[in-house]
């Protein structure tokens, strides 16, 4: 673990009170995470030293106005992964946020739980997936969506429902790691399925290369 | 049809008194004339004759009202015919035409009055032919007249065709007019239930919900009101929909008893000290008992009597039916035959009346209900909540109604009495009238215009007739023309035959254009018909005086030919002109039958629908409020506690079932949440997927394990709804769920859907418990639209 690298992240928020929240979950962190710069605009994350930061953490709903999910193509476009982090809990958003090339979306009350987590994958290009994200996913009802098994549907959804990875492997009566698996494999049918970005592409090569899914599965 | 309606009931009873005062009237006019022009040597025998049939007569007049069994009734107008028939070789020769007069409208009247069975009619008919032709015989013998036989038969066809055209259209409105009302009355049954449930939410919510609501959330305070409090609501619960609230005539609807119809007849003399007035519950509860009770005494009693008798007695009301009959032992009335216990006794009981049955063989049968208005002492008004009983809403006034039956009544009969008098039209025109034209072509002059009116009366008929029955109205333009041709024809029809032949038998169209005036204004006043044949009457007698003074035998033949035919018309003009009102009273008693149908309905209706919910009640919160309001339970036991809260949630979760939101599961689901949340508990709601329809059942169901649970959770727990294209999932998790998260209690029976297809999963894990509820939707995604 401690051979492990730290982990930059340049957070994009424009509330005092939630970086300081993001800092304090941060460092609780079995792995080292640092804060390299934050910001109220994501100008923050161009400029040094944000601009080589691992991971960009972004509030969707930013003060000043101005559309942020062009900033987050930008980024996502200049091979950056990104972590949106929103106060909205609706399936819409995220799956844009998504298909948009994000690395994961989680909702502000699932920063707790969620976020370290979340963080640390994203640096590594794994895939993760909170359960807010999971009930949007589960509920997608657009006809590009990609197609899963009933069995990772009935995952996602109670995944979403419970919160807890502990419950749903004893309702399905598999293991934690098994339930892991399968919400895996969903994030990486969507990083394929999706709007070819840089970030997608290393997602599922990574997903590949750790034997999450099959290259036949896509 | 086994049971006719109002209008064709009516219909039949108005045109058999009808045809008996006609028939009599005739009879007797007909009758006395014969007398006077007979011989005076004649006159005794004749009068041995005549006297019986009109005494005959007589006794049918008398007895309109109460119908004599079937074969006397036949034997006295069987008897009349033959007697009057007989008289004719006695009268002598001049009376020809005055017996055939009345054997001629008794063989039209008896199609009327012997509706059913119709051979009744017919044979009656049959014989008045028989006898007519045998006097005809005996006065003059060997000369055999086939033209009046034939007559007769024709008239005896035509009247049987046009009452059965006529009662055909009345049993038509009366089918159309019973499935108007009974879509009215599920209306109306509807409304009321709809406002009644409203009401009993409106209670609940006043008593049970409150009070569990308040041990839900309570703690250590003082519980002293408690137990009064539970038991005030719990009769409140139970109490039935108030009926009270509206109050009947009872006298109004004792009248309406049916005294049956025919053999199962049974007469009631009723002495009812009226005004009677009773909450609408039990008035009906002692009419169904009354009226089950008549059907007993022709059924079991063995007599056609019975007394029926209602008068007010301090705060009550007492209505009492005796018969005579041939009484019987209440002990021994065997178990199956449940009309005393059920229909009378039970039915009392049920609106908190009774009624008694006092009966021994022999002595007849005594049959008692009593109800009291309740003491109003008896029934506290309680401090905190009153324990008042859902009102029942008022059945709409059916003050419109009687207009629109009328009309349809009305509408119909005269389109019946329409097409009957097209039918006679044409049946006359081309059956005797044409005969007689050609018989007599010569006579006229000149010919070519007593053909040509022919051929303009035909087409007057086929036009109108075309209208009708393509169910045309009349139109104003079309009767005015039509009635200037019928006048133009009979003008030309006077002017151009000898006046000597007028209202003989080269006179085809003096007996026809009446009918063809009736067809045309008989929806118009009858004074218009009765100026139109007093016009056409007038120009034969106008012709007559201008050719120079007719001799007494010519003015006696004209005379009695006029009033034979032209009467006969007027008579008829007259009945068709009586439909009107008879419509009015048809369309007034059916609209007071359906009135207290649909008071009926709603009540049964009720009854039932409080049964069912005080059932739903009896297995989660009637024993909580037993409980607590007898001390057996605690509310500072937090078992108690919790279940309260469970069941405050559940109620919750009912009364926003009625709310008019977008999507109503969430509107539910909130509504548990909500009660929990007051409570200080921490719920997390999430939402994911496009809202679609949930029928309520199943809506019950899968929010259900919400209230539950979240009743017994003591600081967080995380509510989800979840619909993919296919199913919508419910989900709760408590991490600290009170002990027996297991529903207190299963989903009551009749919340419960049928083949309902709403999975419930359970997942225990240490403190935490997840309950899903999923439902798999059968039609794709409907969704709703958003607002």
């Amino acid at each position: 673990m401690s051979g492990e690298p730290a982990v930059s992240v340049v957070v994009i928020d424009d509330h005092p009170a939630i970086l300081a929240g993001i800092e304090a979950w941060y460092a609780a962190s079995h792995r080292p995470i640092t804060v390299v710069a934050s910001g109220s605009s994501v100008r923050a994350a161009w400029t040094a030293p944000g601009s080589t930061a691992d991971v960009v953490l972004l509030d969707l709903q930013l003060g000043n106005g101005g559309p942020v999910l062009p900033s987050l193509r930008e980024l996502v476009d200049a091979g950056r992964q990104v972590v949106v982090y929103s106060m909205r809990d609706d399936e819409k958003t995220a799956l844009s946020c998504l298909d948009l090339g994000a690395a994961t979306y989680l909702t502000k009350s699932e920063g707790r739980e969620h976020l370290v987590e979340a963080t640390l994958a994203a640096a590594d290009e794994r895939p993760y997936m909170p359960p807010a994200l999971a009930g949007a996913l589960g509920t997608n009802a657009r006809t590009d969506r990609p197609r899963l098994s009933a069995r990772e549907e009935n995952v996602l959804i109670e995944w979403f429902q419970s919160e807890s990875k502990d419950l749903v492997a004893q309702r399905l009566g598999i293991s934690v790691r098994t339930v892991n698996s399968y919400l895996d494999r969903v994030r990486i049918k969507y990083a394929n399925a999706g709007r070819p970005a840089g970030t997608k592409a290393s997602l599922v090569a990574r997903a590949v290369q750790d034997g999450i899914v099959d290259v036949n599965d896509l | 049809m086994n049971n006719p309606g109002t209008g064709e009931r009516l219909l039949v009873a108005t045109l058999g008194r009808y045809g008996v005062w006609l028939r009599c009237t005739v009879a007797c006019v007909c009758g006395a004339l014969g007398l006077v022009s007979a011989e005076a040597a004649d006159v005794p025998v004749a009068l041995c004759l005549l006297v019986p049939a009109l005494l005959a007569c007589v006794v049918r007049v008398r007895t309109l009202r109460r119908p004599l069994p079937l074969a006397p009734r036949w034997g006295l107008d069987a008897s009349m015919v033959v007697l009057i028939g007989l008289s004719q070789p006695v009268l002598g020769h001049d009376a020809d035409l005055m017996v055939e007069a009345i054997i001629g409208i008794s063989v039209i009247s008896f199609q009327h009055e012997w509706a059913t069975p119709p051979v009744a009619g017919l044979s009656l008919a049959a014989l008045g032919a028989a006898t007519c032709t045998l006097g005809d015989l005996l006065s003059s013998p060997g000369h055999l007249e086939s033209a009046s036989l034939m007559r007769m038969f024709l008239e005896a066809s035509l009247s049987r065709a046009a009452h059965v055209i006529v009662r055909s259209r009345a049993a038509r409105a009366d089918r159309t007019a019973a499935s108007q009302a009974a879509s009215r009355r599920e209306a109306a049954v509807t409304a009321a239930r709809r406002a009644t449930e409203r009401e009993y939410l409106a209670t609940l919510h006043d008593t049970a919900a409150a009070t569990l609501l308040m041990v839900y959330q309570g703690d250590g305070r003082d519980w002293s009101w408690l137990p009064s409090r539970a038991r005030k609501d719990l009769e409140a619960l139970s109490a039935l929909p108030d009926l009270g609230a509206e109050s009947v005539d009872l006298a109004v609807l004792l009248a309406c008893v049916p005294e049956g119809e025919g053999r199962a007849r049974v007469h009631l003399t009723s002495h009812v000290d009226g005004p009677l007035t009773i909450p609408s519950g039990p008035g009906l509860a002692i009419f169904n008992g009354v009226r089950e009770a008549v059907t007993n005494v022709a059924r079991h009693a063995g007599v056609r009597e019975a007394k029926l008798r209602a008068w007010a007695e301090d705060g009550g009301i007492v209505v009492e039916l005796s018969d005579a009959g041939r009484g019987f032992e209440p002990e021994s009335v065997p178990e199956r035959r449940r009309g005393l216990t059920g229909s009378i006794i039970g039915r009392m009981h049920t609106v908190g009346g009774s009624a008694s049955i006092t009966s021994r063989p022999g002595a007849g049968t005594r049959i008692q209900w009593r109800w009291h208005r309740p003491i109003p002492e008896s029934r506290p008004s309680p401090p905190v909540n009153t324990a008042r009983a859902p009102a029942l809403p008022c059945p709409p006034d059916g003050r419109e109604q009687p207009t629109a039956s009328v009309r349809l009544i009305r509408g119909q009969l005269l389109h019946g009495a329409r097409l009957a008098a097209l039918l006679i039209s044409l049946v006359v025109q081309f059956g005797a009238s044409l005969r007689q034209l050609t018989a007599h072509h010569d006579a006229y002059r000149p010919a070519w215009a007593q053909t040509a009116a022919f051929v303009c009366l035909a087409f007057v008929t086929a036009t109108a007739a075309g209208q009708l029955l393509r169910g045309r109205q009349i139109t104003s333009s079309a009767r005015r023309w039509g009635m200037g041709t019928v006048l133009s024809v009979s003008v030309v029809c006077a002017f151009t035959l000898p006046p000597e032949h007028l209202t003989g038998p080269q006179d085809w169209a003096f007996g026809l254009v009446g009918w063809h005036a009736l067809f045309f204004l008989m929806d118009r006043p009858i004074r218009l018909f009765i100026a139109f044949l007093a016009a056409h009457v007038g120009l034969t007698v106008l012709v007559v005086l201008l050719s120079g003074a007719p001799t007494a035998a010519e003015t006696a033949v004209v005379g009695i030919s006029t009033v034979s035919v032209i009467g006969f018309q007027l008579s008829v003009g007259a009945l068709t002109h009586l439909f009107h009102d008879m419509a009015a009273r048809a369309g007034t008693e059916s609209a007071r039958q359906e009135k207290l149908r649909t008071r009926e309905r709603i009540h049964e209706q009720m009854q039932h629908d409080h049964r069912e919910r005080y059932r739903t009640l009896t297995a989660t919160t009637v024993p909580l409020l037993v409980g607590l309001g007898h001390g057996a339970l605690s509310p500072r036991d937090e078992e108690v506690r919790l279940r309260c809260g469970v069941e405050a949630a559940r109620m919750r979760r009912l009364f926003a079932e009625g709310d008019a939101v977008t999507d109503p599961l969430l509107n539910e689901v909130r509504a548990c949440v909500e009660v929990a949340e007051h409570q200080g508990v921490t719920v997390n709601l999430a939402v994911r997927g496009r809202p679609g329809e949930v029928p309520v059942e199943i809506r019950r169901e899968l929010v259900d394990p919400v209230a539950v649970i979240l009743g017994r959770t003591r600081s967080t727990a995380r509510v989800t709804v979840v619909w993919t294209p296919r199913a919508v999932h419910v989900s709760v998790v408590s991490e600290d769920c009170a002990d027996g998260c297991e529903p207190t209690g299963p989903v009551p029976a009749h919340e419960r859907s049928t083949n309902s297809d709403v999975t419930v999963a359970r997942t225990i894990r240490g403190q935490d418990v997840w309950v899903a509820a999923s439902w798999e939707r059968t039609v794709p995604a409907q969704e709703l639209t958003p607002t």
